[in-house]
């Protein structure tokens, strides 16, 4: 528990005794009392002193708008600006990994919750000197490497020393976390967050265990074996939850692992939370946002311009609009200099972000009291403020121009000198006129000295300067050229006195000169910025006006309302045993039909609802794939093991997947989103609607739709049809079921053992170990108790049948056999011992287990009593599911009115939501589609498709799309052009969202973690 | 009289199904056949309602409209048929396909698509075609009687051959053997596809990198080309010069007698691979074509056609309309490009060839166009259009009669014949569809 009493670490200063090595010699004796005078001091964000002094004694403010004291050694500020030193909350830093061999160590290597930031190399050198430079005096370093990173601490950006080591400001601040993955488990998304989620259980569950543990007792029946990886992670239980975000989703998903584990979080941002903002808003949780913008899109050719996506546009204009619109969403905002490529650019970006609207008020407060707030050391930094650390900064003007210089950064009263004035009287144009050593006396040089520039031309010709140095007030030169003699060198050394330029002209034969120059008359000093003013004007800066959800060609500025509405005159198929209804209407109010049947029986259509005539077209309930992939981010499958029950699909639901408004387009209005089949036991599935537009990712899923899981049989689980040897288990269809059997086997213990704790007494339990909550058995357990439905990766009868047997066993009804294209061999079986069979319609041959499929499998098991719909499993076929059952029309000559229930009514079924969808019927939710002619065929387009009684999708609102898409694509092309900076970044995958930040943390465990497996 | 089942000449009964094509081939043709009352749907002169087409020695001999009368030669005994306004079409064409090299996607032992080497035009489609695929007479079911084989991989994969389904050997399904060299026509832009990972450093460096890969694939392309015209013209004058077989391969394309298939599916990609063969002097064909629409000035310049690798595909771009591919047909019919449709290139479901083309129609190219795009176009395109693609007198009786349009899903195909023989529709699926209704029919009787 060492670390954790050292939580609230006070800061040692140099008044503490000293603790290093005896003097030699006498003691240095450095007071360290310091006033900088007749400054501008900006107290804090909202407060600022014109003409005061700021007292430093021993590393500390002493003192505000005071006099100067006797003693102190003056600094004169007169003319400048002083802020309160900047606060970086997250700079990541490399720490050791742990010893992966040690027993005690948590099982997964993305697991090091014992890690601390000062385990390594704190702040570099180089990167200190960086980071002051831009105004920064204190950092929150943060463990790079893995899910569970370790524990931050924030430290000030002191030179150490062997006897002054940098000075810790807060020891343990957070846990630091984050999604990342690797070559092993997890190699997905939402296997990281179960590996996360897991770990977050586990720490809670070790000090419960600790608690019941009597001290110095025996240890009781249960107890977990000693483990410091669990130890760490009961320890920082109460800590905050620091979350590394990749984006605006995985920003999202942190926010319901913190929630689900009552933990404090903090955001550390993307940059690119502005495509969720309202969502992001709503978690209130403070947002680190970090001011790396993307490059310009690639637009030099056409085929390049060709690629890039409006979306990608948008992210570029809009990425300095992220902390505006953060800000007027309520959010807690602080800013890191974390993902920039190059820190120099911070202030830059700084100013761009002003330029978008943030005050400078508000700029301040993100780089001071907001980060040290969060890092829960403002009672120690972050404002100019008696008895807080001497951290200031020192400016030449506006610390928001990032033109003005910073002339010095103190970190805890030591000042570290940054920039020196900036015309220190030695600008400008100069004519020399005396000492010039050229073949001609007579003629007078002159001379322009910009910083480290200088130009000059005597007697028509020009002079070279070359190893110019510039310190603040001085400059020293080579010069050569025609005008004087190619055979001798000549140094020059000149500083400012009183209006003129003196100094020495020292010459390789062993003279020198004394130098004198006087300033030009026509020398309009300053011409030169205004110039400089000129070259750096930006663009004008992006609007702030609402943005499309998804941003993108395909959003929407606002969600389409729920109207009232009746459809007409159409040839309707409802799905529900009345067969195909000519001359039909269905009518639908706030969501949910009102109505769906003949014409004739429904009467006079509703007043103030609006008729759409669709004589002539088709209404069907909207699609249902039972299928699918679409929309799951960073990985389908979670292949690191071979039972992965724990891990979630409704975790990783990618909300901005076009593929989702293109099967709208293709009259789809829910789907199962499927875990991969490369795991026996794979994740947990999520039933969703085709929400698009909604605000947050959750607003996707079915509410109330049973769980469900994938199981896998056959050559995926075994890895058959991977390349090389084969190296885990199972490697057959044996080992398939023996798994299977094996892991309901700890489900049924599992549950048992949860079921004998809950059932002790109060008091019995307070002294019981209790049962460790285990995600991946707890997902198998409710498949015994029948609340979570099996949908079941299958091809070959053998092994269809072999989990109709398990279940007949196990007491349990399966979900689905997917594409089950054997599963006209087995059919019986399948009637009794599953909910359905979801099957493609025609494909075979791909794979051996695949050899015996046949187009008929459909209409033999229907024909069979099964339950039977056809899914896509991809994203191009689910636009086409219509056709797709017309083809069970084709092949077995199921009923036409049957063969559109495999992609409506049977799929709900099978999931579950029959009660809500997958038929026209009075009651349940208006998921509608329209066709222009009879869906089973490849003559019907899709017209319209409403989800919920919102109409998502229809001919003439994609109409406006493109036409949008079209004009916004042009603007923001120009837009690229005029930025007129190279760019230097592009991602060639545009399924990824634009501007995936990098894990910041990644390199380090993927260098030393994985070594060690 | 020769008696003639109008209907299935087979009788479903209890051929057993197994890991082979066990349906019998079909006799040949020994009398005349006479379909009449039928709706003839030739693609080359329009619909004929009431019309009657006969043929002999598998060869279309004459075509009449309703009420006119078929002129056989004296003596000839007909089979004749009243097909009672049922419709007959010119065998459907899947243009790029892997029919008959791939019996099992992901068992490499039965895949003969990719020979060693970047550069084996040698390779031939027709000599690996295995007559006994399981998959041939699942593709002919639904009206698919001609097949363009592609061998894949490498530069130069081999040559495309033109073949029929139905036949005891290669020889007697080969239409065309040698139909054109392929030619995988380097991209430059490298779409980077999947590719993940932190960026190279220096961007710009890494593009011109990729775009010299490109180059120098494209360079080496070139090389093969001139060393076959080298060899070939050395050995006009020496005979002494050896064989080269990678060479001879090419000299039909350098002689203009075939194509060259092109595969290029992207912008700049689909450019170059037309200026380079048409500045070659070589007939380009562009195999894939997703981006054609963006390149119709040059492909209607150069006359260079267009078989695009299937209809069902997702749209390019994700800014691109839901519908990019399945109106892309109609909009290279609005520019003049010529272009025929492929069935997508999974060799096991060739038999889908019918949907592409009527989700083209549609979506803007209408019927008679999208029939022609995988009938007549793609014959053409192909260099067989002598021989097949619409119903006229003189080319193959390679046909096949329904009770609809095969575009719609509930047409059933009656009927069909290669060459004048009448095929078995049954395959390795309907035996097995027939074999497991014989389960469930024993369980009920039970």
């Amino acid at each position: 528990m060492s670390r954790f009493a050292a939580f609230v670490f006070a800061v040692a200063t140099a008044a503490l005794a000293a603790q290093g090595p005896p003097a030699e010699g006498p003691r240095a004796v450095d007071p360290g009392w310091f006033v900088l005078t007749g400054a501008r001091v900006v107290v804090d964000p909202a407060t600022s002193l014109e003409r005061a002094n700021v007292v430093l004694r021993d590393g500390r403010i002493v003192a505000v708008d005071a006099a100067p004291p006797v003693g102190a050694t003056a600094v004169d500020c007169s003319g400048l600006t002083i802020y309160p030193g900047l606060v970086d909350p997250f700079v990541a830093t490399d720490v050791p990994a742990l010893d992966a061999a040690a027993d005690d160590q948590h099982w997964n290597p993305m697991v090091q919750p014992q890690r601390s930031a000062r385990d390594g190399a704190l702040v570099p050198a180089a990167e200190r000197t960086a980071l002051r430079r831009l105004g920064f005096t204190t950092v929150a370093c943060v463990p790079t490497g893995g899910i569970v990173k370790g524990t931050s601490t924030v430290v000030q950006l002191d030179e150490p020393t062997p006897t002054a080591p940098t000075t810790i400001v807060r020891d343990v601040v957070a846990l630091v976390t984050s999604l990342q993955t690797r070559d092993g488990y997890p190699n997905s998304e939402m296997g990281a967050i179960a590996v996360l989620r897991q770990a977050l259980l586990d720490g809670a569950w070790y000090r419960r265990c600790g608690a019941a543990i009597p001290a110095g007792g025996a240890l009781p029946a249960g107890a977990p074996r000693p483990s410091s990886a669990f130890a760490a992670l009961a320890e920082r239980t109460d800590l905050p939850l620091w979350f590394d975000a990749r984006d605006e989703l995985q920003a999202l998903r942190a926010v319901r692992i913190a929630n689900e584990a009552g933990r404090t979080l903090v955001l550390v941002g993307s940059g690119m939370e502005f495509r969720r903002l309202a969502a992001i808003a709503a978690a209130k949780v403070p947002v680190v946002a970090p001011l790396q913008f993307p490059d310009a899109p690639d637009v030099a050719s056409a085929s390049a311009a060709e690629r890039v996506s409006l979306r990608q546009l948008q992210s570029w204009e809009q990425a300095p609009t992220n902390t505006k619109r953060l800000l007027d969403a309520g959010v807690d905002v602080s800013w890191t200099t974390a993902r920039m490529r190059d820190k120099k650019d911070f202030r830059e970006r700084v100013a761009e972000a002003i330029a978008c609207g943030v005050s400078t008020q508000q700029a301040l407060a993100l780089l001071t009291t907001k980060p040290a707030a969060l890092l829960g050391i403002a009672d120690q930094t972050g404002t100019i403020t008696r008895g807080k650390l001497a951290n200031l900064v020192v400016v030449e003007g506006d610390l928001f121009d990032p033109k003005a210089r910073i002339r010095d950064v103190w970190v805890g009263g030591v000042r570290h000198p940054i920039q020196g004035a900036k015309d220190s009287g030695v600008d400008g144009s100069w004519s020399w006129t005396t000492g010039w050593p050229g073949k001609d006396p007579k003629v007078a040089p002159a001379l322009t000295i910009d910083g480290d520039s200088v130009k000059g031309k005597a007697g028509g010709s020009d002079l070279k300067f070359a190893d110019v140095v510039r310190e603040a007030d001085r400059l020293s030169c080579r010069v050569a050229g025609d005008a004087l003699d190619a055979e001798r060198v000549f140094w020059l050394r000149l500083h400012q006195d009183g209006g003129a330029l003196v100094g020495t002209c020292a010459v390789s034969d062993g003279t020198s000169s004394a130098v004198r120059a006087e300033r030009s008359s026509d020398d309009a000093k300053g011409k030169a910025d205004e110039k400089k003013g000129g070259d750096d004007a930006r663009p004008a800066p992006p609007g702030v006006g609402p943005l499309p959800t998804p941003l993108g060609g395909y959003g929407f500025l606002e969600l389409p309302a729920q109207t009232e509405f009746v459809i007409v005159g159409a040839t309707l198929w409802p799905c529900d045993g009345r067969g195909v209804l000519r001359d039909g209407a269905v009518h639908a109010r706030d969501g949910r039909i009102v109505f769906a049947g003949s014409r004739a029986d429904m009467g006079e259509p509703p007043i103030g609802a609006q008729i759409i005539d669709a004589a002539g077209k088709h209404v069907t309930p909207g699609i249902i794939d039972c299928h699918s992939h679409t929309g799951i981010s960073r990985g389908v499958n979670e292949g690191g093991e071979a039972v992965t029950a724990e891990v979630r699909v409704e975790d990783v639901i990618d909300p901005d997947d076009v593929n989702w408004y293109r099967e709208l387009a293709g009259g789809v209005t829910a789907v199962n989103q499927l875990h991969g089949s490369a795991n026996a036991i794979g994740g947990q599935s999520c039933t969703v609607k085709l929400r698009w537009g909604v605000r947050h990712p959750d607003e996707m899923r079915f509410a109330g739709a049973p769980a469900g899981i994938k199981f896998a049989l056959g050559e995926n689980p075994r890895q058959a049809n991977d390349r090389g040897p084969n190296r885990r288990y199972p490697n057959t269809r044996m080992g398939v079921e023996a798994l299977l059997r094996d892991r309901f086997a700890a489900a049924d213990a599992y549950r048992q053992a949860l079921a004998t704790y809950e059932k002790l007494a109060p008091a019995e339990r307070a002294k019981a170990i209790p049962p460790r909550r285990d995600l991946e058995l707890e997902a198998l357990a409710q498949v015994l108790d029948g609340s979570r439905r099996i949908h079941c990766h299958s091809y070959r009868q053998d092994e269809i049948f072999m989990l109709c047997g398990l279940a007949r066993e196990l007491g349990i009804k399966i979900g689905t056999f997917q594409h089950v294209l054997e599963g006209y061999k087995v059919a019986d079986a399948i009637a009794a011992n599953a909910v359905g069979a979801s099957s493609f319609s025609d494909w075979w041959a791909y794979k051996f287990e695949v050899w015996d499929a046949i187009p008929d499998n459909g209409a033999i098991m229907h024909e069979a009593g099964v339950c039977v719909s056809f899914n896509s499993d991809s994203n191009e076929h689910a636009r086409r599911l219509n056709t797709e059952a017309g083809k069970a029309v084709k092949y077995g000559g199921v009923a036409p009115w049957d063969a559109l229930c495999f992609v409506t009514k049977n799929p709900a079924i099978q999931l579950g939501i029959f009660d809500r969808t997958g038929s026209l019927t009075a009651g349940k939710d208006a998921d509608i589609a329209l066709w222009s002619d009879d869906p089973l065929s490849y003559a019907a387009r899709c017209e319209a498709t409403w989800v919920d009684g919102r109409l998502l999708f229809s001919l003439g609102t994609d109409r406006t799309m493109r036409e949008t898409i079209a004009a916004e694509r042009q603007r923001l092309v120009g837009r690229a052009v005029a930025s007129g900076k190279k760019r230097t970044a592009r991602d060639g995958d545009t399924k990824d969202a634009y501007w995936a930040a990098e894990d910041l943390t990644t390199d380090y465990c993927c260098r030393d973690c994985e070594g060690g497996r | 009289m020769h008696a003639f089942v109008p209907t299935l000449l087979f009788v479903l009964c209890a051929v057993p199904a197994a890991a082979q094509d066990l349906v019998p081939k079909a006799a040949p043709q020994r009398a005349p056949v006479v379909l009449r009352n039928a709706v003839l749907h030739t693609v080359s002169d329009g619909v004929i309602l009431g019309g009657s087409l006969w043929f002999d020695d598998g060869v279309i001999r004459g075509i009449v409209g309703e009420g006119g009368t078929l002129k056989l030669p004296n003596g000839a005994e007909p089979v004749v048929v009243d097909l009672q306004g049922k419709h007959v079409f010119p065998g459907l064409i899947s243009p790029h396909t892997t029919l008959g090299l791939v019996e099992i996607g992901m068992v490499r032992q039965t895949n003969d698509v990719d020979e060693v080497g970047d550069t084996t035009p040698e390779a031939t489609a027709a000599v690996a075609w295995n007559p006994d695929s399981a998959a041939i007479p699942v593709a002919r079911r639904n009206g698919v009687l001609v097949a363009a084989v592609f061998p894949s991989g490498g530069s130069l994969p081999g040559r495309a051959s033109v073949m029929k389904v139905d036949g005891w050997t290669n020889a007697d399904m080969t239409v065309r053997a040698d139909a054109g060299p392929i030619v995988a026509w380097p991209a430059q832009s490298g779409e980077r596809r999947g590719r993940r990972g932190p960026r190279p450093e220096g961007g710009d460096g890494a593009e011109e990198n990729e775009g010299s890969g490109a180059k120098k694939a494209r360079d080496r392309i070139d090389e093969v080309f001139t060393a076959a015209r080298a060899w070939f013209d050395a050995r006009k004058t020496d005979p002494s010069v050896p064989l080269d077989i990678r060479h001879e391969a090419l000299v039909p394309a350098l002689r203009g007698e075939v194509p060259v298939f092109l595969l290029a599916d992207e912008q700049e990609q689909i450019e170059s691979a037309v200026l380079w063969a048409t500045g070659r002097g070589l007939r380009a064909v562009v195999v894939g074509g997703r981006d054609a629409a963006l390149c119709a000035g040059l492909l209607t310049d150069r006359r260079v056609p267009v078989i695009l690798d299937g209809v069902h595909r997702l749209p390019r771009r994700d800014d691109s309309p839901y519908d990019e591919a399945f109106t892309l047909p109609a909009r290279l019919q609005e520019a003049g490009v010529r272009f025929c449709i492929g069935g997508g290139t999974d060799f096991a479901n060739d038999r889908n060839l019918p949907y592409h083309a009527a989700t083209a129609a549609a979506f803007g190219l209408g019927r008679q166009r999208a029939l022609q795009a995988i009938t007549l176009d793609a014959a053409k395109i192909l260099g067989v259009d002598d021989r097949l693609g619409s119903l006229s007198v003189g080319k193959d009786a390679t046909l096949f009669v329904a009770d609809g349009h095969p575009f719609d899903l509930k047409t059933k195909i009656e009927m069909a014949f290669v060459s004048g023989r009448q095929i078995d529709l049954r395959n390795k699926q309907t035996e097995l569809a027939a074999k497991y209704r014989e389960r469930y029919r024993q369980l009920r009787a039970k």
